[in-house]
């Protein structure tokens, strides 16, 4: 790849193989919390989370974790910190296309989430076993979609705040409170009425949903999907503009 | 407009929010001049070239650069310039190296000769947070020559350089002026602007004040010469004598030392004076006004409505 896009996500993803701590959060969070939450309820089928392995309903809830950290704290820290030193300014003078960082970053961040999302199966395969996956094909569309999404979202944020540590701080509120309502905390089913309320729309519910559900066999979520498309090519779109060199 | 016209800005206008930062600029750069850009920090010389490389939108004004449309045309426009600026940087983990293979096109220059030419060899596996500051800035310089552009836009181009650095990166921009490339410097550092500029283009508060060679800007706004000596029993007729000199303003002693200030014939006529009465002083010396004076003489005269009078060190980047 010799062109401006393949020169700028090669390098993007070099520089990440440079700065492991980056990648860490990204990494290091998702598995280490599926470990202890996976393991706390047990194997046994529980009516709490739809009569499947609790294990196997946190192994299939993860990987969007990873596509959540990835979006919402690892790009935002990591693009903002770009604007604030100049080193956007410093692409678009020197003539790189208007759209080729946004590309770049679109391209490194599917491959971080591939990558992380790899080795969270890899640990959890020993440790709980992966499900099976009963409808693989929507499985297959929700979590190309989620990480477009997401990876979206982290760019229109790292556009939008004004410095590394704006970035660090919101992408932080934003994530954590996704995780334990949406993909990392307690299932729907034994949350109050106004907490499931409020956790029904968040993106990483959404995402979770199109995910979780196809994969055990509990429903398509096709309503999920098709969220998180209109999500994906929305964020894709403002994020395309705002990162326009 | 000229076909030789490589800048062409008429009125260019930028604000942000209610604060004006340029204010009806007009600016013409032909081919293959190097022209500079000089005025106090403020002064809105950034923005007037980063309107020029298209990176902010003028609220009005009409420009063109290299026949381009900053703006409608940045595309086309941005791979013909090369551009050093001001405050910017790379990647702190990216190499020497992958920068150059990151911002070469296929029209580029061997960035090799390029690092040899600016003392950056040796540092092609350092990553850029380990860089001091003239070496970022060579390197930056570096990635602007590389791909053989028709514009060179240089921003504070000596910025943290020591004096050594400072030397090298003029005489690369002379190069590049033999090889007819055509160059806007931006700078407050009046000995960098009259070593390399053939014409110079003085801004204050978002307004261009002058423009001329340096030498025609001296001549305009410090036609002015100091010259002092010291002679411990001086006879009166040859302070008589000095005082009613051709250009002399005003002659002043104290104690022992004189000091004379006029316009610059009186350094001929005072020398003239002081051999024909055989009083050479030992300490003898003259103050020949330079670029600096001259902007500050031009600033003095021309006071911005609301904006401070710059301080000489502010204007020359202290005097080296």
């Amino acid at each position: 790849m010799s062109t401006a896009v393949g020169r700028l996500a090669r390098i993007e993803l070099r520089l990440m193989t440079r700065d492991p701590l980056v990648l860490t959060f990204v990494f290091a969070f998702p598995v280490v919390t599926m470990l202890i939450i996976g393991g706390a309820f047990g194997t046994a089928p529980n009516p709490g989370f739809d009569h499947v392995n609790p294990a196997h309903w946190y192994v299939a809830s993860y990987l969007t974790v990873v596509i959540a950290a990835t979006g919402l704290v690892m790009l935002p820290v990591h693009l903002a910190s770009y604007r604030e030193r100049g080193v956007l300014r410093r692409f678009a003078a020197a003539g790189f296309p208007r759209w080729s960082f946004a590309i770049a970053q679109l391209i490194a961040g599917l491959v971080t989430t591939v990558a992380a999302c790899g080795m969270l199966l890899i640990v959890a395969a020993p440790v709980y076993g992966i499900p099976a996956m009963h409808d693989w094909w929507r499985v297959a569309a929700a979590l190309p979609l989620g990480a477009v999404a997401f990876i979206s979202l982290g760019v229109l944020l790292g556009s939008l705040l004004p410095s590394a540590r704006s970035a660090q701080a919101v992408g932080l509120l934003i994530f954590f409170p996704s995780f334990l309502l949406g993909a990392g905390g307690p299932p729907p089913q034994v949350m109050g009425s106004a907490v499931r309320h409020v956790a029904g729309p968040l993106p990483l519910t959404l995402l979770t949903n199109a995910v979780r559900e196809p994969w055990l066999g509990l429903g398509p979520a096709t309503g999920s999907l098709a969220a998180v498309a209109a999500l994906a090519a929305a964020a894709t779109f403002a994020a395309a503009r705002r990162m326009a060199l | 407009m000229s076909e030789r016209d490589v800048v062409t800005v008429r009125g260019l206008r930028k604000t942000y929010g209610k604060r004006v930062v340029v204010d009806g600029v007009d600016l013409t750069v032909a081919a293959g001049e190097i022209v500079g850009l000089v005025g106090a920090n403020g002064a809105g010389k950034t923005t007037t070239v980063e309107c020029i490389q298209g990176l902010r939108r003028p609220d009005a004004g009409v420009l063109r650069v290299l026949g381009y449309d900053p703006v409608t045309q940045a595309a086309r426009l941005r791979p013909l310039v090369g551009s050093q600026l001001q405050d910017s940087a790379l990647p702190d983990r990216l190499r020497v190296a992958e920068a150059l293979d990151l911002f070469a096109t296929s029209r580029g220059r061997d960035g090799g000769e390029l690092l040899e030419q600016f003392g950056l060899a040796g540092q092609r596996r350092s990553v850029f947070s380990s860089l001091s500051g003239g070496e970022r800035q060579r390197l930056f310089l570096v990635l602007a020559l590389l791909n053989r552009p028709r514009l060179v836009i240089l921003d504070e181009l000596t910025q943290g350089l020591d004096p050594a650095a400072r030397r090298n990166v003029w005489a690369a921009v002379r190069q590049l002026h033999d090889t007819g490339t055509t160059v806007l410097l931006v700078t407050h550092e009046m000995d960098e602007a009259e070593a390399l500029c053939g014409r110079i283009v003085v801004m204050r508060a978002g307004r261009v004040l002058d423009a001329g060679t340096p030498a025609e800007l001296v001549d305009r706004h410090a036609r002015r010469a100091t010259i002092r000596f010291s002679l411990p029993d001086l006879p009166a007729p040859l302070l008589q004598e000095i005082r009613q000199l051709d250009g002399v303003r005003d002659v002043e002693l104290s104690g022992a030392q004189v000091t004379v200030h006029g316009d610059r014939r009186i350094i001929a006529h005072v020398g003239a004076a002081l051999v024909r009465r055989g009083s050479v002083p030992e300490d003898l010396g003259v103050h020949v006004p330079d670029l600096e004076d001259a902007l500050l003489g031009l600033l003095e005269r021309e006071p911005a409505v609301g904006a401070p009078v710059p301080a000489p060190d502010e204007l020359a980047g202290g005097r080296r």
